[in-house]
């Protein structure tokens, strides 16, 4: 994947004096002058095929995942994006092909579709990020204060912490999606996965959580890997993005697609 | 009558298995809400009766002689069952369910029809245990000894360490599995560990408690918390309370009222759950209020005093008290088994008539004479002057017609009993009227109803366990 680019420190502290809610286009033309990184890639797939019962959804997937990338994936429902995640979240046995993880698995930070939660749990919102601090905490163990502070700092991050006794499935679909990227960011993630983050959320939302994502790359040097059939919207927000259709998966660099 | 201070009194004598009741009150539902958060509902009617099914298939293997040299207790061999049947039968559905053979709900139906058949079939080849079997699958938590109270706290003590050392575990796989997998690894630990508890608590309850009360306390008082919690800790606490509440209220109901125990708190399971979304639909503040109003409506109806005192004698002007013999409507001889051998084996053959031995009937009047005699009442026997007087019965008009067909004046004392049962030795269950009524103008002057089940824990046998509860009942006839 040679195509595949990195977010450096050093480029991202160029970044820093940029807020939050900056437009996104021009967060993304910043980025641009992002340089190569040679760090240590955190995901590496390599001629991967995916699928169910041996029958393949997904074919010859080379993919690269470097700390700071914010890379998209967009594809029609049902085209293999969510196959794909779990592949490289190991949820998922690869048919053919090597996956090679440089972190633990523990240092994956997965944001689900919400809609496939069940919502017969009574969970309040605290309660759903404190999820994401169970790794590392012990049976025996009280939850920790610190750990307490932290579901505080990122909710937060995500703008709802008014929010943290409410019942979780009461919530609207863009704030339950930004209550699970700060339960992803609980576990203290080196990478993001998002399944589908902007599925099923008004304008507004979405451009809350895009906002969220690129201030995540851009503060925490995070690598974020997100899907969307909204082809569009994630090449306005990722770096670079991936599109993937009847069973093949190709790079498309913004405005000029590259077929394999 | 037992008033509700009295049962949670230590002395109580059910009060180990009011304790026992409490325990699977209070932790049944923390897997319940496990089960049903996870849809796995089903699994804890199937589970149930899958161990009952084990118990029946025990005793039939012991009535068979395959167990000759064990010398277990009734509930000790059940148990043995219970656990291996719960066990395998999970395997089995656990292994299905990996093979993805069929429809998960059809399995469970299917498992749950061949539990209940297997159970009767096993009770029918059974003949010579039959009582005992069925006694054992009603679930008699009634008759809880303090050995097995210290065996069931034992066991659902560390199913309830257990719930709580890895609820966080628990809810994780329950919720999210994938997320499980990333920051616990493989989720079948997890999974295998709340089923494994879930299995020992299905086991020991079902030959505690029975089927129907141990799914009861699984299900209902969860179902009853879920619409009034919005996270889960609330959830499992509240569930925890409720299912306490209900084996409470459900046990003082079931003594109270001498109604059997499962069905009373699956009743009153039932009703929580009604109740628990009609509080839902009014505001916090007035549902609060309705608790308070109705737990002090409760308390003031379980501690009042149920009935008036036995007048004194000098207040009713030492009048005669015509003691007529007990009515006997149980549709049972109600006859005291034969002491002596020979005379057993003679009426065995036909050679004598059952006449000779005393009856409950006889018992219980000799124990009345006894007794209000003590109080310094003239106590006269109607058949002194006409041996002809039959049992009066406590239907008021009927009895003072008689008396005064038989010119008997004064008063007169009438009882009647209704249901007479020994269940398994352990206590008689008893519903029974006494009255005294003054023939002059049919009015009742005092009347008491004894409907509960009376503990017999001392007795041996059966004419034993006849006399102490006819000794306990007269004992609260007049103790006001």
């Amino acid at each position: 994947m040679d195509r595949l680019y990195c977010a450096h420190l050093g480029a991202v502290r160029q970044l820093e004096g940029m807020e939050l809610g900056q437009d996104i286009d021009e967060i993304q033309s910043a980025r641009g002058r992002v340089s190569k990184d040679d760090s240590l890639p955190l995901v590496s797939l390599q001629n991967v095929s995916l699928g169910y019962d041996s029958e393949p959804v997904l074919q010859n997937v080379d993919l690269t995942i470097y700390p700071g990338d914010l890379i998209g994936l967009a594809g029609p429902n049902g085209s293999g994006k969510t196959t794909l995640f779990r592949a490289i979240l190991g949820l998922l046995p690869i048919l053919s092909g090597t996956v090679s993880r440089n972190c633990p698995l523990s240092n994956f930070g997965y944001v689900p579709q919400s809609a496939a939660l069940d919502p017969q749990f009574p969970l309040s919102t605290g309660e759903v990020v404190e999820m994401g601090a169970y790794g590392r905490i012990r049976p025996y163990e009280f939850f920790p204060a610190a750990e307490k502070k932290q579901i505080g700092e990122v909710l937060d991050q995500v703008g709802l912490r008014q929010l943290a006794a409410r019942s979780f499935f009461s919530l609207s679909g863009g704030q339950k999606q930004r209550i699970l990227i700060a339960r992803a960011l609980m576990v203290k993630p080196k990478i993001m996965i998002l399944d589908e983050p902007l599925s099923g959320v008004d304008e507004e939302s979405r451009k809350t959580i895009s906002e969220l994502l690129v201030g995540l790359t851009r503060h925490s040097g995070l690598a974020i890997f997100f899907s969307s059939h909204d082809v569009p919207m994630v090449r306005r927000v990722a770096d670079r993005f991936l599109r993937v259709d009847k069973g093949k998966i190709w790079w498309e660099k913004k405005g000029v697609e590259l077929h394999p | 009558m037992s008033t509700f201070l009295e049962i949670l009194s230590p002395s109580y004598l059910l009060f180990p298995a009011l304790l026992g009741t409490a325990i699977l009150g209070l932790v049944c539902p923390l897997i319940g809400s496990y089960l049903i958060l996870r849809r796995t509902v089903f699994l804890g009617l199937t589970l149930p009766q899958i161990a009952a099914a084990g118990v029946s298939f025990t005793f039939w293997l012991q009535q068979t002689g395959f167990f000759p040299q064990w010398q277990q207790g009734e509930r000790g061999i059940g148990m043995i069952g219970s656990l291996l049947f719960t066990f395998l039968g999970m395997g089995l559905l656990g292994y299905l369910e990996q093979r993805r053979k069929g429809i998960a709900e059809g399995r469970l139906a299917a498992a749950y029809a061949l539990a209940g058949a297997l159970t009767i079939l096993f009770i029918v080849f059974n003949p010579a245990g039959q009582i005992e079997v069925l006694n054992l699958l009603k679930g008699e938590v009634i008759a809880l000894s303090k050995g097995e109270l210290r065996l069931l706290a034992t066991v659902f003590g560390l199913v309830l360490v257990g719930m709580l050392l890895f609820r966080r575990e628990f809810l994780l796989t329950s919720f999210d599995r994938d997320l499980a997998f990333l920051l616990k690894g493989r989720q079948i630990i997890w999974d295998v560990l709340l089923y494994l508890l879930a299995g020992v608590s299905i086991a020991f309850g079902v030959i505690m408690a029975g089927p129907l009360l141990l799914f009861g306390f699984l299900v209902l008082p969860a179902l009853a918390a879920r619409p009034l919690v919005n996270n889960m800790s609330s959830f499992l606490w509240l569930s925890s309370l409720l299912g306490l509440a209900m084996a409470v209220f459900g046990f003082y109901s079931s003594v109270r009222l001498d109604l059997p125990l499962g069905p009373t708190d699956v009743t009153l399971g039932c009703c929580l759950i009604f109740l628990a979304y009609a509080l839902r639909r009014i505001s916090p503040r007035r549902a609060l209020g309705l608790i308070v109003l109705s737990s002090v409506a409760l308390w003031t109806y379980g501690c009042a005093t149920p009935t008036a005192p036995l007048p004194e004698a000098k207040a009713l002007n030492n009048q005669t008290l015509w003691l007529a013999k007990v009515k006997n409507s149980t549709g049972l001889s109600l006859l005291l088994p034969a002491t002596n051998p020979l005379r057993s084996l003679a009426e065995m053959a036909g050679k004598i008539s059952s006449d000779y031995r005393q009856s409950v009937m006889d018992l219980l009047r000799d124990d009345l004479r006894r007794e209000l005699e003590q109080r310094g009442f003239r106590v006269t026997l109607p058949e002194q002057t006409d041996s002809r007087f039959p049992a009066f019965p406590a239907d008021t008009g009927n009895a003072v017609r008689l008396a005064r067909e038989g010119k008997l004046s004064g008063l007169i004392f009438v009882s009647e009993i209704w249901r007479w049962e020994a269940d398994s030795r352990q206590f008689v269950r008893v519903f029974a009227d006494f009255k005294i009524v003054r023939t002059d103008d049919g009015s009742v002057l005092w009347e008491r109803r004894i409907q509960r089940a009376v503990p017999t824990p001392s007795a041996t046998n059966l004419g034993q366990a006849y006399t102490d509860s006819v000794k306990e009942i007269v004992r609260d006839l007049f103790a006001g």
